[in-house]
């Protein structure tokens, strides 16, 4: 089974240029944790997940820091909120997005998503547009009715 | 790219002139070649940072290549067991992050009963320094300038003069141990001075100094502090604070502090342990660290690939090693040799020179270079005094000073600046200006300076 076989082909995406919130609004709607992020010449240029909006609240050195105490609800965190509410898609957006091709045989789309931990793989042509997407309950789906 | 052209022909004319120069001045081809790969690793770090060990790669290709230096010679001076050292620290400073050991301590500060400006200036520069001391510059900045905002959240004040202060103790603290930076262990080794030698010499002289930076910038961001008193008093001290913060240290902190007290127990006594047991100088402060990530590994097995996976900095102990090995060429060749009998001919064999002229040298560089590639250059050179009867000890010392107090001159000057810089920019969107920095750092770098370097002339302990 290939990628093209499997993907959603109807993808929602937003644009870098749209409001973050809106599009964490976006995301709350359609009850997923990720975007992809395609631009005006239908390129895809990043993705817009959850992850990467926490990321963007909570303090950059967290990962350094290993365990570390704050207050309850800091001032720094609400502070990073209200700017986040005035920022754009692009500024949030991871941009190293791991992609597939159509023609991606089913294993190895499953061996991406595991090694490189994640949970939707954009599908490009060979054009390199988005041309659909696969989420891991695809992949789990497909390989168990094979 | 078009920016990195100018600066990769700089390097190379530099590095070529000073191959030239060598030669010129009668040193042998082997010697001259050496002499040119070391400044290029040392250009390459002041002009491509993020490539610096692709230079040092090629530098070690070029040299066995050349036959400048052969294989053994070239992993015997790479110094192996400066690096193993370095390792058992980072593993053991991992399981520390890991049981929240450093959230306890920044609890400490936040909690700090009755906070005024003032206190919070000393025990921010206080910990700062110990804590360097204790583990490294760069853990331990992380963790200070989290402290640092935390505060700084909570009273609405701008934070940057109290992460300058943090970072300016942090980078003095660095020099009271062997363990505090890496320039610190490298001195040890090569020097044969012990733990001991300093926490008598090196950590009495680093308190002084912390003493007059914190008098410096109290006077220097008084306008601050008054500002940060006000607040505390509109808001009623941290005492809300304290209330909102409540960190007991858990079992896995608890025994994670009992593994780090007994390893700075063992590094204490280390020097006595070499004596009992008959050992080599340094031989069982070499080996504590690795005992003790033994056990850690042992005991968080579980976490034990994470522990040397993720905590341990492969990168830089990469580049460490590497440049050891290039700083040992120069050595090996006798091109310091040659550099040292040159220098004490100038200088005329006057020690208290030699000491003023080491200790300003690395100040200076180190303000504008990493001060591991400065001190691995500098210690060949004064290893090859000892042939002219030389006093070594005041010059190891001058260089430890010189390496670890220059990082407070500039904004680049230390990996610790770089961190809390980065962190700062991220956190809170203020991107610091050269000059912003400058004007405090290097008068805290040129006083702390001259006051080593007067206990380094003046003082006969210090010879």
């Amino acid at each position: 089974m290939k990628a093209k076989e499997i993907m959603t082909k109807e993808v929602v995406s937003i644009k870098p240029e749209d409001n973050a919130k809106e599009a964490l609004a976006f995301l709350f709607k359609m009850r997923i944790s990720g975007l992809p992020v395609i631009d005006d010449k239908n390129k895809l240029v990043g993705m817009f997940t959850e992850k990467e909006v926490l990321a963007k609240i909570l303090p950059s050195y967290l990962e350094k820091v290993g365990r570390f105490m704050y207050q309850e609800n800091p001032k720094a965190v609400k502070q990073k909120i209200t700017i986040f509410h005035n920022m754009k898609v692009r500024d949030i957006m991871r941009r190293e997005v791991v992609t597939v091709d159509e023609d991606t045989a089913l294993c190895e789309i499953a061996r991406i998503m595991l090694t490189q931990r994640a949970r939707r793989l954009p599908v490009l042509n060979k054009e390199k547009a988005v041309v659909g997407i696969v989420a891991r309950g695809d992949v789990v789906k497909a390989l168990f009715k094979e | 790219m078009k920016n990195l052209l100018p600066k990769f022909i700089l390097l190379v004319l530099i590095s070529t002139l000073l191959g030239w120069g060598s030669r010129a001045i009668g040193l042998n081809p082997h010697q001259a070649l050496s002499i040119a790969i070391f400044s290029v690793s040392i250009l390459g770090t002041l002009f491509f940072w993020d490539f610096r060990l692709s230079f040092a790669f090629l530098g070690a290709s070029v040299l066995l290549a050349t036959r400048t230096i052969d294989l053994d010679n070239l992993i015997k001076f790479s110094s192996l067991e400066i690096i193993l050292f370095l390792v058992g620290m980072m593993v053991i400073i991992g399981l520390l992050k890991d049981a929240g050991f450093f959230a306890w301590v920044v609890s400490l500060i936040l909690r700090i009963p009755n906070l005024t400006a003032k206190k919070f200036v000393f025990s921010i520069a206080i910990i700062s320094a110990l804590l360097s001391c204790a583990v490294d510059e760069v853990t331990s900045i992380i963790f200070m300038v989290a402290a640092v905002l935390e505060i700084c959240d909570y009273f609405e004040i701008e934070p940057v003069p109290y992460v300058i202060i943090s970072v300016l103790a942090t980078n003095i603290g660095s020099a009271g141990t062997v363990m505090g930076n890496p320039i610190g262990i490298l001195i040890a080794t090569k020097s044969g001075l012990t733990f001991e030698d300093f926490i008598v010499k090196a950590f009495p002289l680093a308190i002084l100094c912390l003493l007059v930076m914190i008098f410096l910038v109290l006077f220097w961001y008084k306008r601050s502090l008054r500002k940060l008193d006000q607040r505390m008093k509109e808001l009623g001290s941290n005492e809300l604070l304290i209330r909102l913060i409540s960190v007991p240290p858990d079992i896995q902190t608890k025994a994670a502090l009992s593994i780090f007290a007994i390893t700075l127990v063992f590094i204490a006594f280390s020097h006595r342990l070499d004596i009992l047991l008959k050992l080599e100088n340094n031989t069982i402060l070499l080996i504590v660290p690795l005992v003790v990530a033994a056990f850690v590994m042992i005991w968080k097995h579980n976490k034990a690939r994470e522990f040397i996976e993720k905590d341990v900095e492969w990168w830089t102990l990469l580049f460490f090693l590497l440049l050891f090995a290039q700083a040992g060429t120069l050595k090996y060749t006798g091109a310091t040799d040659v550099l040292a009998k040159k220098i004490i001919d100038i200088t005329r064999n006057n020690p208290q020179f030699l000491t003023g002229a080491i200790l300003w040298l690395s100040t200076v560089g180190s303000s504008i270079l990493d001060n591991v590639v400065l001190v691995a250059a500098f210690i060949p050179i004064i290893q090859g005094f000892q042939a002219s009867s030389v006093n070594l000890q005041p010059l190891w010392w001058a260089l430890l000073f010189g390496g670890c107090l220059g990082g407070n001159i500039t904004l680049v000057g230390s990996t610790a600046n770089i961190v809390a810089l980065g962190i700062l920019e991220k956190e809170k969107n203020i991107r610091m200006t050269f000059f912003r920095w400058f004007w405090v750092g290097l008068t805290v770098g040129m006083v702390t300076t001259c006051i080593v370097w007067l206990a380094l002339i003046f003082l006969p302990f210090y010879r």
